[in-house]
């Protein structure tokens, strides 16, 4: 009886434990046209990294692409380019999170868009999106360094502990693609 | 056997059906995840833990960019759920506690059921391989091969196998068996 009970405990610990599905906050295709207005055109150009390159990525960011690759997304209207855009996913213990960021022709971040969460971290990115999260990240240049990036750091004492641990998760997402940015963007 | 479950009080009948019905809640609702996220057949389950070798298995010596045009649409395009070694490595560590504190649950009731000792351990050595083949058959399929898949399909069959058996052998036993008058 004693045992049966502990197990049924044990399993309820383990079950908080458990990382939750994902859950789309904002479709892709609505990400793009928010973040790349105007574009009629896109190209997916896919950098897939040699060792050397990889390093160089993970010694900025401490990061690693899927499968070594890279994908960033052009927008175009005709012959004009409109930006670039990137979707950088971050591992959390709760699951990924998936950070959409684009930039202008000048290399600045024109946006940036949550696009997935889990179920879970779901109602904590919420709250780090209305405290205003994704309004600092507009205008960083890609060498910012990852400190500069920290706009979780302004939602600090407005927000609860959990969405400002996923403010951070967004953060690393945004270094991510201004490294990715700064190091292959412009690699042909 | 250590207890008799169809002889025991009604309040732990009625602690082990709940746990029983409770676990069967969370594996239909867990298969309902598979299906969302994987899929059933060796092919779904392949791309999701062995994408990589089914694009480009090694790094190029030097970086290599290729550039296509994409339509819109494609953005919506719902792409496969991949879960690389970061993630699997993550979900090995939150769901193997888990499924052996499930399993060891279940060998409890397992205990407590009119069964021979050989039957028994068959029984209980199947509610602790199955998982262990599902996360052995994830790892396989991502570094050895994709075939590998069907380990992963057979691991979650039998997790559901050894969870209905033991399900409806305690529901019998507890609620529907007449009583016999047997030493």
């Amino acid at each position: 009886m004693t045992t049966i009970s502990r197990a049924a405990a044990l399993s309820a610990v383990a079950a908080l434990l458990h990382i939750t599905p994902t859950v789309v906050l904002v479709e892709r295709p609505d990400a793009v046209a928010q973040l790349l207005p105007g574009a009629d055109k896109f190209f997916a150009r896919e950098v897939h990294l040699a060792d050397a390159d990889a390093h160089k990525l993970h010694e900025a960011v401490d990061w690693s692409p899927v499968d070594g690759v890279l994908t960033f997304y052009s927008g175009r209207r005709g012959t004009t380019l409109i930006g670039l855009l990137e979707f950088v996913r971050v591992d959390t213990p709760h699951g990924p999170v998936e950070v959409s960021v684009s930039f202008d022709t000048l290399g600045t971040i024109r946006g940036v868009i949550v696009t997935k969460a889990t179920v879970e971290t779901k109602p904590w990115v919420l709250e780090a999106l209305r405290a205003g999260l994704c309004s600092h990240y507009r205008g960083l240049t890609p060498t910012a360094t990852p400190a500069a990036t920290a706009a979780s750091a302004a939602l600090r004492g407005s927000v609860g502990e959990l969405p400002l641990y996923m403010a951070q998760e967004v953060d690393k997402g945004v270094a991510r693609a201004l490294a990715a940015y700064r190091l292959f963007a412009q690699r042909r | 056997m250590l207890y008799d479950l169809s002889r025991a009080d009604a309040r732990v009948k009625w602690l082990v059906t709940c746990l029983l019905l409770t676990f069967a809640l969370a594996y239909g609702f867990g298969g309902w995840m598979v299906a969302l996220y994987a899929g059933f057949v060796p092919k779904q389950v392949a791309a999701t833990y062995a994408p990589s070798q089914m694009s480009m298995a090694m790094p190029p010596e030097s970086t290599v960019v290729v550039e296509h045009p994409m339509t819109m649409s494609q953005f919506a395009e719902a792409a496969p759920h991949q879960v690389d070694t970061a993630l699997l490595v993550q979900d090995t560590h939150v769901h193997v506690p888990m499924y052996g504190v499930i399993a060891a649950c279940l060998s409890v009731v397992v205990l407590g059921l009119r069964m021979s000792r050989r039957a028994a351990l068959g029984t209980i050595s199947l509610l602790f391989a199955a998982p262990w083949l599902d996360f052995l058959g994830m790892w396989l399929t991502k570094f050895l091969a994709p075939g590998f898949a069907w380990l992963t399909i057979g691991g979650g069959w039998a997790m559901a196998a050894g969870l209905v058996i033991v399900t409806v052998m305690a529901l019998w036993q507890m609620w529907l068996m007449k009583e016999r008058t047997v030493s």
